[in-house]
Parts: C-alpha cells; sequence; structure tokens
C-alpha cells in the first residue's frame, strides 16, 4: 500500500503566528481523506503548502514518492496533482466551455501552441464537451462562468481541477455554500468524477465527511490531534473534547 | 453558406483598399497610411491590455525601437534591402522585449504600468541624449530608402512614390493585423485569456504564467515594432519625439479606450474615430492635450468601455430585457 | 576652504536644493500611494499649476511670500476637487481606471496653463530678502537656496510632528497600513483620505512655488520635474517616506554632480539607477500594494 501524498514534519508560520506544527500526513493512493478541524486549524494552509502557493518554513512534501517540497503549482499540476478553492476561482468572462477546454489543453500538454486553430481543435472540443455533459452543464456550455448559478459554478469550479485527470486531488470545502439538495448531488458527483482517483478535502460539513471519507485526520491549531477511520474519529475523545461533541451526527 | 458571405465582405475590403488611392488622393492616402499605422500599432498593445490584462503604458518603446532599428540598419548598412531592413527594426523591439521580460513578467497591475512609463521614458533620454548614435532632437532623417525587390520580378521603388508605398505599407500591415488575429484564435490565445481572469487559477492548471506573458510581451513588442518601422520609413525620419513623445504613447491607449478594450477590432475602430477628432478638433484648437485629457477623463468616467464595449453591452442588455418581457408573457 | 572644495561644497548644495524639493512633491505622491493605492498621474501638475498660481499673485501684488502663502492652498483645492468628485467615480475599474483619469486630468490642467498663461517661461522673481549670497568659510552661496532647504526641512519637521505626535497623524498612518480596519473602527475614511490628498498636494505647491525663481515657470515643469519625483518614489519604496527623503537627497546630488561632471549622461545615469533598483526588486516596491 503506497502514500501517494505524504508531509514529514511540516511546520509554517506567518511573521511569528505558527500556523501548521509537526504536521505529519500520511495519504494512500486511492483512498477519500477528509481534513477536518475547527476554524483557524490550519487546513487551508496545509493545502497552501501541499500545492505549491508557498514553500513550508521547514518540513518536507513527498508526492507519489518524490520530494517535492517548494515546487510551484503549476509544476505540480503536471506531475498529477489537482486542487480546487473553497472561494470559487474560475475564469470569470470566459465561457463554461472555454474553462473546461483550459484544462484540457494543459492536459494534453498543449500550452504553447501558436500555430494551429484551437476551436478547430475537434479531439479538444470533444473531450471538452465529453467532461460538461459529466457535470450536467452542457446546455450551459457558452454561458459566462459568472452567469452560471451558484451549484453550476461550484460544479465548474470542481471539474476544473478534475478536468486535468490528476491523480491526487485536493478539494477545499467543494460544498461550500450548498443547500442540503446542492450537497447530496455534489456529493454524488464528486463519488462520479473520482473513481480512481486520491481525493484529500477539507470539510466542515460532516454529513459529506461521512458519507464520502474513507479515513478521516483532524487538525487543531495547526497539529494533528487524531487520523483514522470515521468511526475510530467518533470514539476519540481528544478529537470530541475539541469539537465539544459536534461530531455527532 | 456561413463562410461565404465573409469571404465577399473580405474581398470587397480588398478591393476597397487596392483602389483607394486612385480614389481619394494623395493626401487622405497618407491619412489612412498613418491610420494603418496606428491601427496595428493600437492593436498590438491590445494583446497585452484587452487580452491579457497587463497595462503598459510605454508601448512606444517598441514603436520607437523599430523606427530606430529600421533607420539606423538603413542609414549603416549600404544596401541593405527593403524587407530586411523593417526585419531590424522588428528585432531591435523584440531583443528590447526580450531585455526587459523578466522583469515586467513577474509584476501585474499598478507595477507593470508604471514600471513602462518608467523604461519608455528611459528610451526617450537615451533617444535625446546618444546624439551620436539617434541624432538626438533632430533625430535620424533622410536615410536611403531602399526599393522593394522581388527578385526576378520587380522592382519596386518606394522613395518617392508615395503609391507605392501605400500599397507596400498596406499589405505589411494586413498580414501584421492578420497574424495578431490568428494568434488570439490558437490555444496560446486561450492562455492569455485566462491569465487576465484568473492568473493564478491558470498557474494551478499547469501552466507556466510568467513565461506565457513573456511571449505574448514579445509579439505584442514585434508588430509594435512592425508599425514604428513603417512610420519611420513613411516619413523618412525618425526622431525622440516622433518615436517615444507622449503623444506616440498614449494614442494606443486612446484609441483602445474609445473603441473599446474587449474585442479584436475596437482598437482599429478606436484609430479611425481618434484620428476624425484630431482633425475636426485640430480646426478650432492647438490644444491637443485638452482634447486628449477630456478623451480619458470624460471616457474613464461614463463610457470606460469604448465604443465597442458599450454597444455590446448595451445589446446585451436589451437581449435579456426581451427574454424578460417574453418570459413574462408566457407565464401571464 | 579653497575654491575646489568650494565649488564642490556648492554644488552638493544645489543637489541638495533640489533634493529637498523632490522630497516634497514625493512625499505627497508616495503618502497618497500608501494609503489610497493610486498613483496619482497629476500630481507632478499640481506642482506646475501651483508655480503658475504664484506667478499670478507676483504679477498682481508684486509679493512673494503671498504666493507662497496663497498658491498652495488654491492647488490643494483643485486636487481634492479632483479626488472629490473625479476619482472617487473610477474606483470600480481599479487602478487602469485611476491612472487614465489622472493622466487625463494632468493633460488638462497642461493645456490650462498654456492657454491662460501661454508657453513662454515665466519668472517668479524671488524676494528682495533672499537675494545675495552668504559668504561663509570662504563658500559664497546663494541665500535663496539655503531658504529652500530650510523651508523643505521646516515642513517635514511639522509634517513628522503632525505623523507622529498627534491623534490625526496616529489615524493617519494606521489608515495606511489599514485603510479598511480604520474605517471599520468607525473614523470617517473618506474625510481623511481627502485630508491627506490635499496636505500632499499643498506640499507639491509649496515645492513649486519654492523653486520657480530658479527654474522659471514653463509648461515642461511638470513632465521635467515630475519624472524625477517619480522615480524617487519608485526607487524610495512606496509608502515609505524615509526612503524617499533618502533617494531624494541623493538623487539631488547625482544630478547635481552628474550636471557638472556628466553633462548630458547625468540623466540616463539617473534613470539607470532607478532601473538597477527596480530590477533587483520590482516586486518588494509594489508587492504590498498590488491586487
Amino acid at each position: 500500500m503506497n502514500n501517494i501524498l505524504e508531509t514529514q514534519g511540516l511546520f509554517h508560520d506567518f511573521s511569528g503566528l505558527q500556523v501548521l506544527s509537526d504536521v505529519n500526513l500520511h495519504i494512500r493512493e486511492g483512498e477519500r481523506h477528509a481534513v477536518i478541524g475547527p476554524n483557524g486549524a490550519g487546513k487551508t494552509t496545509l493545502f497552501n503548502v501541499v500545492t505549491g502557493t508557498y514553500a513550508p518554513s521547514r518540513g518536507q512534501v513527498f508526492f507519489k514518492g518524490r520530494d517535492v517540497t517548494g515546487l510551484p503549482p503549476n509544476e505540480l499540476s503536471r506531475i498529477g496533482m489537482g486542487r480546487s478553492f473553497q472561494i470559487t476561482s474560475t475564469f470569470g468572462r470566459l465561457s463554461a466551455f472555454q474553462n473546461i477546454r483550459l484544462a484540457i489543453l494543459s492536459k494534453r500538454g498543449i500550452r504553447f501552441s501558436l500555430f494551429r486553430s484551437v476551436d478547430k481543435m475537434l479531439e479538444i472540443t470533444h473531450e471538452t464537451d465529453a467532461v460538461l455533459e459529466r457535470i450536467n452543464l452542457t446546455a450551459e456550455r457558452d454561458r459566462a462562468a459568472n452567469a452560471l448559478s451558484y451549484g453550476k459554478h461550484r460544479a465548474l469550479e470542481i471539474s476544473l481541477a478534475l478536468a486535468t485527470d490528476p491523480e491526487l486531488v485536493l478539494l477545499d470545502e467543494f460544498a461550500a455554500g450548498m443547500s442540503r439538495d446542492e450537497t447530496h448531488y455534489a456529493v454524488e458527483l464528486v463519488r462520479r468524477l473520482t473513481e480512481g482517483k486520491t481525493v484529500v478535502l477539507i470539510e466542515h460539513d460532516m454529513d459529506v465527511v461521512f458519507s464520502l471519507a474513507d479515513r478521516i485526520t483532524v487538525l487543531h491549531h495547526g497539529e494533528i490531534l487524531a487520523t483514522g477511520t470515521p468511526a475510530e474519529i467518533r470514539q476519540n475523545q481528544a478529537v470530541k473534547d475539541a469539537y465539544l461533541g459536534d461530531l455527532e451526527v | 453558406m456561413s463562410t461565404v458571405v465573409p469571404r465577399l465582405g473580405w474581398a470587397a475590403v480588398a478591393g476597397a483598399l487596392a483602389v483607394l488611392p486612385a480614389v481619394v488622393g494623395p493626401y487622405y492616402t497618407n491619412v489612412f497610411v498613418t491610420f494603418a499605422i496606428f491601427a496595428v500599432f493600437s492593436v498590438s498593445l491590445n494583446l497585452l491590455l484587452g487580452y491579457t490584462g497587463l497595462f503598459s503604458f510605454g508601448h512606444a518603446m517598441f514603436f520607437g525601437a523599430g523606427g530606430y532599428g529600421t533607420a539606423l540598419a538603413l542609414k549603416h548598412v549600404s544596401g541593405l534591402a527593403l524587407l530586411p531592413a523593417v526585419g531590424a527594426g522588428v528585432l531591435a523591439a523584440v531583443v528590447l522585449a526580450l531585455v526587459l521580460a523578466p522583469i515586467v513578467v513577474r509584476v501585474s497591475g499598478t507595477a507593470f504600468a508604471m514600471l513602462h512609463l518608467a523604461f519608455s521614458q528611459v528610451l526617450y533620454v537615451l533617444a535625446l541624449k546618444l546624439r551620436a548614435i539617434t541624432g538626438g532632437e533632430d533625430g535620424i532623417g533622410n536615410f536611403p530608402i531602399p526599393p522593394l525587390n522581388i527578385p526576378g520580378v520587380a522592382s519596386i521603388p518606394m522613395k518617392d512614390s508615395p503609391q507605392n508605398f501605400y500599397y507596400f505599407a498596406i499589405v505589411l500591415l494586413a498580414l501584421s493585423l492578420w497574424l495578431m488575429w490568428f494568434f488570439t484564435k490558437t490555444p496560446f490565445g486561450q492562455v492569455q485569456l485566462a491569465i487576465r481572469e484568473n492568473a493564478r487559477r491558470t498557474d494551478y492548471l499547469g501552466f507556466k504564467v510568467p513565461q506565457s506573458k513573456a511571449v505574448i510581451y514579445l509579439v505584442s513588442a514585434a508588430f509594435a515594432g512592425v508599425s514604428g518601422s513603417l512610420y519611420g520609413l513613411f516619413h523618412n525620419l525618425v526622431s525622440a519625439d516622433g518615436a517615444f513623445g507622449a503623444l506616440v504613447s498614449f494614442a494606443p491607449i486612446i484609441n483602445i479606450m474609445i473603441g473599446g478594450i474587449g474585442s479584436f477590432m475596437g482598437p482599429v475602430l478606436g484609430t479611425a474615430l481618434f484620428l476624425v477628432i484630431e482633425e475636426v478638433t485640430s480646426r478650432f484648437t492647438e490644444r491637443v492635450e485638452l482634447v486628449i485629457g477630456l478623451i480619458f477623463v470624460l471616457g474613464i468616467m461614463f463610457a470606460p468601455l469604448g465604443v465597442l464595449g458599450t454597444a455590446r453591452k448595451l445589446r446585451q442588455k436589451w437581449r435579456a430585457d426581451r427574454e424578460a418581457r417574453a418570459s413574462v408573457r408566457r407565464t401571464a | 576652504m579653497d575654491q575646489t572644495t568650494a565649488m564642490y561644497v556648492a554644488q552638493g548644495l544645489h543637489g541638495l536644493a533640489y533634493g529637498m524639493v523632490l522630497f516634497l512633491i514625493a512625499a505627497g505622491l508616495n503618502v497618497i500611494f500608501g494609503m489610497m493605492g493610486i498613483l496619482n498621474l497629476a500630481h507632478a501638475s499640481f506642482f506646475m499649476l501651483s508655480a503658475y498660481i504664484g506667478f499670478q499673485v507676483v504679477s498682481i501684488t508684486g509679493n512673494f511670500w503671498l504666493a507662497l502663502l496663497l498658491a498652495p492652498p488654491a492647488t490643494a483645492i483643485c486636487g481634492v476637487l479632483m479626488e472629490r468628485f473625479l476619482l472617487t467615480k473610477v474606483h470600480a475599474f481599479g487602478h487602469m481606471g485611476e491612472l487614465i483619469l489622472t493622466l487625463g486630468v494632468a493633460q488638462i490642467i497642461l493645456a490650462a496653463v498654456k492657454g491662460v498663461w501661454g508657453t513662454e517661461s515665466l519668472p517668479l522673481k524671488m524676494p528682495p530678502i533672499l537675494e545675495g549670497r552668504l559668504t561663509l568659510a570662504g563658500l559664497d552661496y546663494p541665500i535663496y537656496r539655503l531658504f529652500i532647504i530650510a523651508l523643505a526641512l521646516a515642513i517635514l519637521a511639522i509634517m513628522s510632528l503632525l505623523l507622529y505626535k498627534t491623534r490625526l497623524g496616529k489615524i493617519v498612518r494606521a489608515a495606511v497600513s489599514d485603510a479598511g480596519m480604520v474605517n471599520a473602527l468607525g473614523i470617517n475614511i473618506p474625510l481623511v483620505f481627502m485630508l491627506v490628498f490635499g496636505i500632499g498636494i499643498w506640499m507639491a505647491g509649496v515645492a513649486g512655488v519654492a523653486i520657480a525663481p530658479i527654474l522659471t515657470v514653463f509648461p515642461g515643469l511638470a513632465d521635467q520635474v515630475g519624472m524625477d519625483a517619480f522615480i524617487v518614489v519608485v526607487t524610495g519604496g512606496f509608502g515609505s517616506l524615509l526612503g524617499a527623503f533618502v533617494v531624494s537627497i541623493i538623487f539631488g546630488l547625482l544630478s547635481s554632480y552628474g550636471v557638472q561632471f556628466f553633462s548630458q549622461f547625468a540623466s540616463v545615469l539617473i534613470v539607470g539607477f532607478m532601473a538597477v533598483v527596480l530590477a533587483i526588486r520590482p516586486n518588494d516596491l509594489f508587492g504590498a500594494k498590488d491586487a
């Protein structure tokens, strides 16, 4: 059993404020792993360090066995890591089609192509349309991302992270701001789209966590409090204390 | 059917351009050449501004480099042919862009704009002060303008033949325009747009943003160089003011603002309109600054999207209104 | 001191005087950018406008001191009007909008001064008291330039006092750091902005009247001195008043000694200096204030 993602002794501080302390994360290949914790626990910072937004103050990140500490996001994307954002971050004035197409172009290594007309690249168009179909955005194909309804915009957001076909995808509160129904729908979407991939998700919604996660890591004040299966975490006293019993679902 | 109409349209335009000198006479032919030069220059800036979101106040740098490159090449290399001379101008602009690229692609927004203002000032001062090379305030004038040599076919004189020069310039400029248009239609053109919309996400999707910006920067500079080179040939004079002066720096921005930033042809329309405004107001006042200033101030306050942009917004609004009314009728 | 040393010292004082004037302009620009994120491209134009208004006052009253007293506030009012009625309308378009707007205003001011006063160089006579030279230890130096240095230092002292010893100053410093927070604390941020903007332009206005007797009043003033001030702000670091001060002095000295010994390359040297600084730390300078 391989750890597709590992952090060793990860520390990070912002101008003296210690946000991550000795974080040793082990993500197994193929699993769906949730990272939970109260606000300010350091979850997004962990994501940022892992995905290359910034290099950690101390410690290392290993991806597929290779030390990738401090590599920039674009390089990590190219070696198989994808990431979605809690606050929707798409290409606002471009259409849903153009948004996804960019991911497909990158996946195919077409990043500096200057001599062909992109609209005439039928394979790209077909592949993009296929993705749009899988996320039910075919009707909104030519609508600007900013003009999509919230739920569909979030679907686009998640899909952008997945369209480059990464082996590991990090989803930051993918269901943020969604209603009950929208969340159920989103969970099914994520389950479908991440078949065969490894997923790490930051989540607040315990319904989502327990529906999707194989294992859970609890972060508190920048430290890992516990790691284990949902059942184990439910029983864990330290976790319960930290959350004041909020884990009861 | 769908490709026939546009093709007919372009054929008509080509035809009109072919007979223009005969129809409008020498004065307006020259005005048209000026228009074409500045249209290409403005579109080249729009590649940076409208398509990539990089705002440069000093695009005149590359225009001037093109002019000086060509003028110096013709002055010092005896027997240099016409096209290579233009090439020298383009090369000068591209080299300049290569030198600046490492700095400018790592900044954005205000920083980018101000850096360019500063750099173009540097070049202006250099052009003025390095008299030995650039001729200082007087510039380089009366350099030889070779004929256009099509080997085995013809040698078309350019120097005192405004008509020949017109055709030469128009062909080169139309080609430039088409190349830039094609550039925006490539996969890389999509990356440009992505950078404009969300540079961070572009990075996360696996694209190398600084390098991509550099490519766009070079392409934009090259075409500014073409227009600058032709401008120098057109006047048979390249000088600090004509190449790097404030008007040259502001003109493309004005043209883009008037015509509309979000479309390819917007700057072309803006160039035409601004030329008309200039012609008209110059009969009433010498105060070019006033006109420019008012366009900037009133434009950004009341019509920031320019003519085409505002037109598009209005059209969208009408369409949305129509849809709203239609849906009310349906549910009634 | 001997002749050569005296010459060096004199050149140094020339440079110091010019540097001080630059600082007066740069300081305002700096604080405005630091607090509002606006690079006011019309700043130097207001500097020039004040010189012209000063000229007009002297033409009418023959009194330099009156010009120094009245022209800067008059100019400051124009500046505040621009900020209130024009700048606020273009915030939605971000920095590009502000740049274009202030650029437009700069052009309009240029057209206005040309229209009202023509394109010739106009003299502004310094007050009789300040004419003449001071002889000290073998150095023979024009009093007026010493006056400029003293004036600038006095304003600097007053501003520092205001900034560091008064409640208002504390508010302004906080606003430069985090305007949003200060606003959240219930302080009328637009009013603070207006005040700071006004004072910044006032300082530029004082600089305009002060340097007019030396440079004369002409339409190219804004471009000439403005470029220098801009270079100072950029290399000194946006938001760093001390940086701007140090660079102003260096700049003044460079341009003064440069003119003496490098003649035509002085300006190239200076701009080269800026390019080098920018090449080394472009993000440092702009990073904090960039979107």
